[in-house]
């Protein structure tokens, strides 16, 4: 939709963009942070930021495109907060999956797992998955999460994340890890 | 001969599993892409460990899909229109 803009009353175009954005703003929200609170949050931030922003918004773009890269930028911003968290920087030390020479501990390697399509649309798997990333340290989480924020590339994230690229990939590897074993322990290993 | 060109390339299986995660976000080197060929060519591990890594993502990537929630959005539009200056 494209509108006319009012640049004597940005006050009347936010609100109208609220009442016409919301909706779809929370959803993507949410769908980045499964947590309501946070994802609320954010959409208020967003709307904020427009309003504060509202002269610098030229017009060239589409009003829904300029909201969602802000709320892009808030949401990346909130998951370098979580990952900057130092008292959440635990988690299980690689020596817990490979011997001290590299090789996979016997009881560790991976094995081939029984999965079936209908996986995806198996509630009691969802909410295995979803335990399994909550138990994830923070900032393990964060970096997951990011790498899945739409099709971000590795360089972008670890911009994001102020980390260097060979940070970012060894914590996705050790939230891999971690992540895997959970699945394994509470899914795979019960089928 | 071989042995030393094998053994140039020779990966530990944690390095190995460090470079499917590597290359799942960014490009490996020629030594590296080599490197993770020959392991796993040799070790049915890392290749379940890939195998299950790029089953992980798609699970990731669906999951988020799925997952939306029943909000207010009425109630948040006005807490959203209170909030905001000069009102």
């Amino acid at each position: 939709m494209q509108f006319v803009m009012d640049r004597n009353n940005p006050a009347a175009m936010v609100q109208c963009w609220v009442e016409l954005y919301t909706d779809e703003l929370y959803t993507w929200a949410f769908y980045k942070t499964n947590k309501k609170e946070t994802a609320e949050d954010l959409v208020q931030d967003t709307f904020l930021a427009a309003y504060q922003g509202f002269d610098r918004f030229s017009g060239k773009s589409e009003v829904k495109t300029w909201l969602f890269s802000i709320l892009h930028n808030k949401i990346a911003e909130h998951y370098r907060k979580q990952y900057k968290n130092p008292a959440a920087n635990t988690g299980t030390d690689l020596s817990y999956f490979f011997e001290p020479d590299g090789e996979w501990k016997k009881e560790e390697r991976p094995q081939a797992w029984d999965t079936d399509a209908a996986l995806l649309d198996d509630p009691a798997f969802t909410s295995v998955l979803n335990k399994c990333m909550d138990q994830l340290p923070a900032h393990w989480n964060a970096a997951m999460k990011l790498k899945y924020l739409e099709d971000k590339k590795g360089e972008l994230i670890c911009q994001e994340l102020e980390i260097t690229p060979s940070n970012f990939w060894q914590v996705l590897h050790r939230a891999k890890l971690q992540l895997r074993k959970c699945l394994e322990l509470h899914w795979f290993k019960n089928k | 001969m071989m042995k030393r060109i094998a053994h140039f390339f020779m990966l530990s299986c944690r390095k190995a599993t460090e470079l499917i995660e590597k290359k799942s976000v960014t490009r490996l080197s020629v030594k590296e892409k080599i490197g993770l060929g020959l392991h796993k060519s040799i070790c049915d591990a890392c290749t379940a460990y890939e195998k299950q890594s790029r089953k992980m993502d798609e699970l990731m990537q669906h999951h988020t899909h799925t997952h939306t929630s029943t909000t207010n959005t009425e109630a948040l539009k006005n807490k959203i229109i209170n909030g905001l200056p000069e009102n």
